[in-house]
């Protein structure tokens, strides 16, 4: 039986070290000197950067984003450069054969804190080629708009069947229909340099050099 | 009471009980894969092994065995105690059990945990037993070590069809033959069998059979591992998505105890599990047991609809009540109550017959179906029982001898009536509170959509007159509401009304429920006859 | 020409500057703030608005914006809440854009003009002392003030329209119906009110100086002696402090304070009647920078540009001396009346996106026990300084001089070189600390560090 908390919890004084106060002196009370000492840094920068405009100096705001002076983007002619890890919208990686590697685990919706992963398993048919995949996505839906980002998906997914490498980041739709991603859409994304399969081929169980599903076929 | 002592706690133990079932009767777990207790003991996976120390006329028998000293560099002659599987050790009174504090043990279970997972795909993530696996569980609680053997596994069988309902994987299986012992002692069809030895053996069907018969699923619940799964429920859903909730099946007037799987997020059911139950059901549950949860998504009526046939139309529930109560205060009412609602729906429309002033009642039930002496009775409802307790002092008729009534009041959709009864039940008016569509939703002038059992609290009174209280798994679909709750509302509307609002009211105005079992036969003049073949 | 034709004509050309100016800088002053600001914040602010002539397009650095905004604000819905006042709704913008206008009317914009002695020689000069000649005849032309009108309490009316903008925020404030509105009404009016004290005892300094109420005649004061700055410094400060509260924009802006009340009393008001708000308040910068031009900053003179030319002088030594034409002079002054207060506009908006607002509380006690008696103090001590002044030799009379014309050239030294450095900064080319670079240096530093630790421990 817990025992209720009331009345019993003994409340400390809060301890800590006093913050020191801080102390100005007369001319900083006064104020006028400091507003011109803050007019001095804003002035400076309104004319630094005004000339270098006018003179078309202005630091490289593609390649230097972090420099002194201007370094806005012109966004739709100039772009951000993405740094390689970049998380952009996802994709789905293929096998050879052009079906998906994803066998349905659900291990990204499960891992997928905004719940935006929505999937359906089914089995291939008997006599399929691809019957030893055993398991694949009837149905793999991405909701682009609840979906954060955060990767996770692609961490938990043991078989490197989802990818966020397409370098694209989320994209502007007129309606929400737009944003959810079906299975179809989601297996026609590139990488960024333009691949679709993954990274790490590995032996299918059609493939040749695969040892086969059946005990005769084994090994041993 | 005899007692031992396993990790310095006294277990107490019954005469001819094994280590592992005076400990499990405990509530303590001494890992195992090939003992259940309801089957007899093989003590093949060899998990269970524990450290008995010696007894007084019982010789220890010591093993010499090699030990690896980090400090010399080398193997060096060490003795070990023989272990021995506690699923099939008897207990003696003063027995000293090591399991959890012995270092032989862990080193052991260890061993057995890396041999059994040998060969494993260790594909857990298309595996539908992941979650609740018990390899998984082991590796980490016991062996927690990556695999060692760089080999190609093992490769067999995967997919293989054992029949309508199960499919086989022998890559994941590690031949425990529960599935085996299970087919022979309990189904009574030793229609499974072990073949080849090592790494090599796997579960095979007998020639020219099929895995068939009543009680083909539970061999996937009594399976320990992935190897065998239930085509009802193979890749429908992840366990760690499923909530659990206790119920009771409405198959049968066995009432077996089950545990009721459901989606929170989505409210389906995706399947039911065995509740152990010594009294009623032990562990098993049969086949179409199993397969009720189809009734919670299928055939449901969802919305409160009004008309026949084609003229019906669908409606808000107030306006069905609205549409019931006026069509019931035309008079003549005849009330029927079903044999598949819980207790509690059926005295909820007993207490509204009462205050209408009707003098007798009718049931809507199933017919009988093919009972066994394992689990399945013949009686295919699961509350006549119930039905007649909410009934009480008024008389309770079979639904074939109504006639004559202008209005019929019924709970329940599904029931078997032959087709004279659909013929004159189709001349009155009729009200329906149902949950499924079955016959007596066809003709209905209203509908009124109730919960699923599955998705209200509940009491079905087994043919033991054991009442077993059954919990809500997920919240009532559409626009359905608990049965009493839609008739206590219909009572309102009628001006009528009979005091409940609350589950709990229900339940209080209905007294205490019976929980000793009752094994003698229901007394004869009770059970109303069912209807004629 | 008649001469009633000529005052006539005069008063036009006068409104016509006036308004004209006040209208259209305060137009130009919403693109230069946002440009303005953009450039004090490192950004490059509005550049994109462009229009097609001859196929190609055309920005004109983003002067287009404003243009683009008028056209917005005269398509957009004119919203008048449901349970608002409408027409005290209706009345408020105007109350709000009207008074700032007509303010311009007692600024002098330039000297005044004797059209009598450009009757017969456009290129005529006059005489540095004495105004022009009465018109003594029918047929004589009279002088033409620098003013639309010359009236002799020219500062208390100022004063009296400056009040008037209380009442257009705070009925704007009432008639929304809206609580933040309301807030932002009251708001508004108790600063305008605290600090049009301030504001008005501030310049009590200043006239006591001057010797006069007129507003030409102190800027001639200016003219003759040297500028206000210099002999009511405090009075300045304190002047330009209450003259930007009264604008009510940062650090003074609690009245819209966008983070507290949403937008104060605007939060009701779209369309037109919010652009009129808007002009209106940019207007009011460009009079308070005239005001201020006019008492502090030596109104339409340029140091050493007398009525006859330009005469440079020490003191009772006169260096140098170039007679200029009448109309010549005038149209100086003219221009650098106008420059002056577009950059003290432009100091303004400065003074705005530097300072942070102010919480309420530090505001009204800015206004009441910072302000105001330092506003009382600058009184007495001018007062015991004139006195001073009166009783002392004409030795002391003749230092003073010698002061006030050094300080002219000071200032002109400052309105010649300020001009030449930004010219001269122009062709130097512009250098920033590429963030780049620097991680790239200290990364090769910290190398060679690692090498030489390495080298020293191998030894």
């Amino acid at each position: 039986m817990p025992q209720p908390l009331v009345g019993k919890i003994q409340y400390d004084r809060v301890k800590g070290t006093p913050v020191a106060r801080p102390r100005r002196t007369a001319l900083e009370q006064a104020y006028v000197v400091e507003v011109v000492k803050g007019l001095g840094v804003t002035m400076r920068h309104f004319f630094k950067n005004t000339k270098s405009m006018f003179r078309g100096e202005r630091p490289d705001a593609v390649k230097d984003p972090l420099s002194e002076g201007i370094t806005t983007l012109a966004y739709p002619e100039q772009k951000k450069v993405y740094p390689p890890r970049f998380r952009g919208v996802h994709r789905l990686t293929l096998r050879n054969d052009g079906s998906p590697r994803c066998v349905a685990c659900l291990c990204c919706s499960t891992a997928c804190p905004a719940q935006c992963i929505y999937i359906e398993a089914g089995e291939y048919p008997d006599g399929d080629n691809r019957r030893g995949y055993e398991r694949y996505p009837v149905k793999f839906v991405i909701d682009e708009l609840r979906c954060i980002f955060c990767g996770y998906c692609v961490e938990a997914c043991p078989c490197d069947a989802i990818r966020m490498d397409t370098g694209r980041h989320a994209v502007p739709y007129d309606s929400r229909e737009q944003f959810i991603y079906g299975k179809a859409m989601l297996m026609s994304l590139e990488s960024a340099d333009g691949k679709q399969l993954a990274e790490n081929p590995r032996h299918e169980p059609p493939d040749p050099t695969h040892p086969g599903i059946d005990r005769l076929k084994g090994a041993h | 009471m005899p007692s031992i002592k396993l990790d310095g706690q006294d277990i107490p133990f019954e005469k001819g009980d094994t280590i592992i079932r005076a400990a499990a009767r405990q509530g303590i777990e001494i890992p195992h894969y090939c003992w259940h207790p309801g089957l007899s003991v093989a003590a093949n996976c060899r998990m269970c092994l524990v450290e008995i120390d010696p007894m007084q006329n019982r010789r220890q028998i010591v093993l010499d065995v090699l030990q690896w000293d980090a400090a010399k560099g080398d193997y060096v002659p060490g003795k070990k105690p023989k272990l021995e599987p506690a699923c099939q050790a008897e207990c003696i009174e003063g027995m000293v059990v090591k399991s959890d504090t012995s270092p032989h043990v862990a080193l052991a279970r260890k061993n057995v945990q890396e041999f059994l997972l040998l060969n494993h795909p260790v594909d857990c993530p298309i595996c539908d037993q992941a979650g609740e696996c018990k390899l998984q569980d082991y590796w980490l609680s016991d062996q927690k070590t990556a695999k060692r053997m760089r080999d190609e596994v093992v490769h067999k069988p995967k997919a293989v069809e054992f029949g309508d309902t199960i499919v086989y994987d022998a890559e994941r299986c590690i031949v425990c033959t529960r599935c085996v012992r299970f087919m022979e002692e309990v189904a009574k069809d030793p229609v499974l069998d072990k073949r080849e030895r090592g790494n090599l053996g796997e579960i095979v069907l007998a020639q020219g059979r099929k895995l068939e018969g009543h009680y083909t699923m539970m061999t996937d619940h009594v399976c320990p591992v992935g190897a065998l799964t239930t085509k009802d429920f193979r890749f429908k859903a992840r366990v760690w998505f499923l909530r659990k909730a206790q119920t009771v099946c409405p198959g049968c007037a066995t009432g077996c105890n089950a545990w009721l799987d459901y989606d929170p997020r989505t409210g389906e059911v995706p399947r039911l599990r065995p509740r152990d139950n010594e009294a009623v059901n032990k562990y098993w549950m049969c086949d179409d047991g199993i397969l009720t949860h189809r009734r919670v998504n299928e055939d449901r009526v969802l919305h409160g609809y009004l008309g026949r046939g084609t003229k019906r139309e669908r409606v808000n529930p107030g306006q069905a009540l609205t549409a019931a109560a006026k069509l019931i205060k035309g008079g003549n009412v005849a009330i029927v109550l079903s044999a598949q609602h819980s207790t509690e729906d059926n005295f909820a429309l007993a207490q509204l017959g009462r205050a209408l002033g009707v003098s007798e009642l009718y049931l809507s039930r199933l017919k009988d179906w093919d009972g066994d002496d394992i689990l399945r009775d013949n009686d295919h409802n699961p509350n006549v029982r119930g039905a007649q307790q909410a009934a009480g002092d008024l008389k309770l008729r079979p639904l074939s001898e109504l006639s004559g009534a202008k209005v019929v009041l019924a709970l329940g959709g599904i029931a078997d009536v032959d087709d004279e009864t659909v013929l004159a039940l189709a001349e009155a008016k009729i009200v329906t509170i149902a949950s499924n569509h079955g016959p007596l939703t066809l003709n209905a002038d209203v509908l009124l959509p109730a919960a699923s059992w599955a998705e209200t609290h509940g009491t079905f009174v087994n043919r033991q007159a054991l009442e077993q209280e059954f919990h809500a798994g997920a919240r009532p679909s559409g626009e359905s509401l608990p049965g009493w709750d839609i008739v206590s509302r219909l009572a309102r509307t009628l001006g009528q009304a009979i005091g409940f609002t609350r589950y709990a009211d229900v339940r209080a105005a209905m007294g205490p429920r019976n929980t000793t079992p009752n094994a003698a036969p229901p007394p004869a003049d009770a059970a109303p006859p069912a209807p004629a073949e | 020409m008649s001469p009633v034709l000529v005052s006539i004509l005069g008063s036009a050309i006068k409104i016509a500057i006036a308004v004209g100016f006040s209208l259209n800088l305060g137009g130009l002053l919403t693109w230069l703030e946002r440009r303005q600001m953009a450039m004090m914040q490192d950004r490059i602010g509005p550049h994109r608005a462009d229009i097609k002539l001859g196929g190609k397009k055309f920005t004109f650095a983003g002067l287009l914006h404003p243009a683009a905004d008028a056209v917005k604000f005269f398509f957009k819905e004119d919203f008048v809440p449901p349970n608002a006042d409408k027409l005290l709704h209706s009345l408020a913008p105007m109350l709000a854009l009207f008074p700032p206008l007509v303010l311009m009317g007692v600024v002098p914009m330039f000297d005044t003009v004797c059209p009598e002695s450009l009757r017969n020689n456009l290129w005529h000069e006059i005489p540095r002392f004495g105004t022009c000649a009465m018109a003594s005849t029918a047929k004589q032309l009279g002088p033409i003030s620098g003013q639309v009108v010359d009236i002799n309490v020219g500062i208390l009316y100022v004063f009296a329209l400056a009040g008037m903008g209380i009442v257009g925020a705070t009925i704007a404030g009432w008639s929304s119906d809206n609580k933040f509105s309301l807030l932002g009404g009251l708001r508004a009016a108790s600063q305008l009110v605290s600090y049009e004290v301030a504001m008005g005892i501030s310049i009590v300094g200043a006239m006591m100086v001057y010797g006069s109420l007129r507003l030409d005649e102190m800027a001639r004061w200016q003219g003759e002696n040297t500028w206000g700055i210099w002999v009511q410094p405090l009075g300045f400060i304190l002047f330009l402090t209450a003259a930007i509260a009264e604008t009510k924009r940062t650090p003074f802006d609690l009245p819209e304070g966008e983070s507290e009340i949403v937008a104060g009393y605007l939060v009701e008001y779209s369309g037109f009647k919010f652009a009129m708000f808007y002009t209106g308040e940019y207007i009011e910068i460009v009079i308070s920078s005239a005001l201020v031009t006019a008492l502090y900053l030596g109104g339409y003179n340029i140091p050493f540009l007398h009525r006859d030319g330009i005469t440079l002088s020490l003191g009772d030594d006169i260096l140098w001396h170039k007679g200029l034409p009448h109309l010549v002079v005038i149209l100086l002054q003219l221009g650098t009346f106008l420059g002056k207060v577009t950059v003290l506009c432009w100091a303004q908006i400065f003074i705005r996106w530097t300072l942070p607002r102010f919480r309420y509380d530090q505001l009204m006690k800015l206004g009441w026990r910072m302000l105001l008696p330092a506003c009382l103090v600058n009184v007495f001590l001018t007062g015991i300084a004139l006195l001073a002044f009166d009783r002392s030799s004409p030795a002391t009379h003749d230092t003073f001089q010698v002061i006030g014309d050094a300080l002219n050239w000071v200032v002109l030294a400052g309105m010649v070189f300020f001009p030449l450095w930004l010219v001269w900064g122009m062709f130097t080319p512009s250098s920033f600390i590429s963030r780049r670079n620097e991680l790239r240096g200290r990364r090769s530093a910290a190398a060679a560090a690692a090498v030489a630790t390495e080298e020293a421990s191998a030894h």
